[in-house]
């Protein structure tokens, strides 16, 4: 994909079609690793499932046998010197981890994250999202259900809310920067 | 044009089975970025490219392509030409860079 940010939307995607009631994702810039991870509290995936999940023709989807989410990050990662690890359990969830070497000149920039988290958000409002962003020694977390305490009975996805949380994220990881 | 005259035309190098379906050619698209080439390459294209890892063959089955023409003397490994044939995807190799492709196929057919 053209920017990182794309895969980790595709694999947010894959956490809430497994019913994550939770997610947790993780952007890590590190020395000259790059890395970022999506965990989630789904039905996760069989053993068997798992072995196979980076072939491009296995897919959950019934309308057609294919899925390249999987494996179209892998080949992201690997071509920058990176790796993709995936751990599962059924019924506890799944945790994968993209890494790529910062520096290599076919890693794709993140994008716009921001807008991500606020796509998900916007459709899954009621789930439990957690963002973090490392850079260095310094760390940014954005979580949805400290916005949820506040705003009491509110819901995340009011424009309002929506455009707040969109700003709040761009402007914490710009002072990151 | 079919698949098959425009191959023997052009002088590519078919790497799958040579029985294969042969199918009008509509058009052609350039490009590596698999993701984008999903969404952007018509069914009937002769699609260039020089990826070559099993992931093609997917994005190739999925957008429906005439056929893979790699560019640059790129070489798949044996399962990705196994999984081509198992899945009816044409694959073919020539050494000539996918500028040069491009512009070839769009003078034999025409569009």
């Amino acid at each position: 994909m053209k920017e990182l940010s794309l895969h980790i939307l595709d694999m947010i995607q894959n956490s809430l079609e497994a019913d994550a009631t939770r997610v947790e994702i993780r952007v890590e810039e590190r020395d000259d690793v790059f890395r970022f991870s999506v965990k989630d509290n789904g039905c996760g995936m069989s053993e068997e499932f798992l072995k196979k999940v980076r072939d491009p023709f296995t897919t959950t989807r019934t309308t057609r046998k294919i899925g390249l989410g999987i494996p179209l990050l892998e080949a992201a990662a690997v071509q920058c010197n990176g790796k993709l690890e995936i751990s599962s359990s059924v019924g506890i969830g799944t945790e994968l981890t993209a890494s790529f070497q910062n520096s290599h000149i076919d890693r794709a920039p993140l994008g716009d994250i921001a807008q991500t988290m606020v796509t998900v958000i916007s459709g899954h409002p009621q789930v439990a999202f957690l963002y973090t962003y490392c850079w260095g020694e310094k760390t940014f977390v954005f979580s949805t259900e400290k916005v949820r305490t506040i705003l009491q009975d509110v819901p995340l996805n009011t424009p309002e809310v929506l455009r707040w949380i969109g700003e709040y994220l761009k402007q914490g990881m710009e002072e990151e920067k | 044009m079919k698949v098959k005259q425009l191959a023997q035309t052009l002088n590519f190098e078919l790497l799958t089975r040579e029985d294969y379906q042969d199918c009008d050619v509509t058009g052609g698209y350039c490009g590596d970025l698999l993701s984008w080439v999903m969404g952007n390459a018509s069914a009937g294209n002769v699609w260039i490219t020089m990826m070559s890892n099993v992931n093609i063959v997917a994005v190739a089955s999925l957008t429906e392509v005439a056929c893979i023409l790699l560019s640059e003397d790129t070489l798949p490994q044996q399962e990705v030409i196994d999984k081509a044939n198992e899945q009816g995807i044409v694959i073919f190799r020539s050494s000539k860079t996918s500028y040069q492709l491009a512009a070839e196929v769009f003078q034999a057919i025409g569009k």
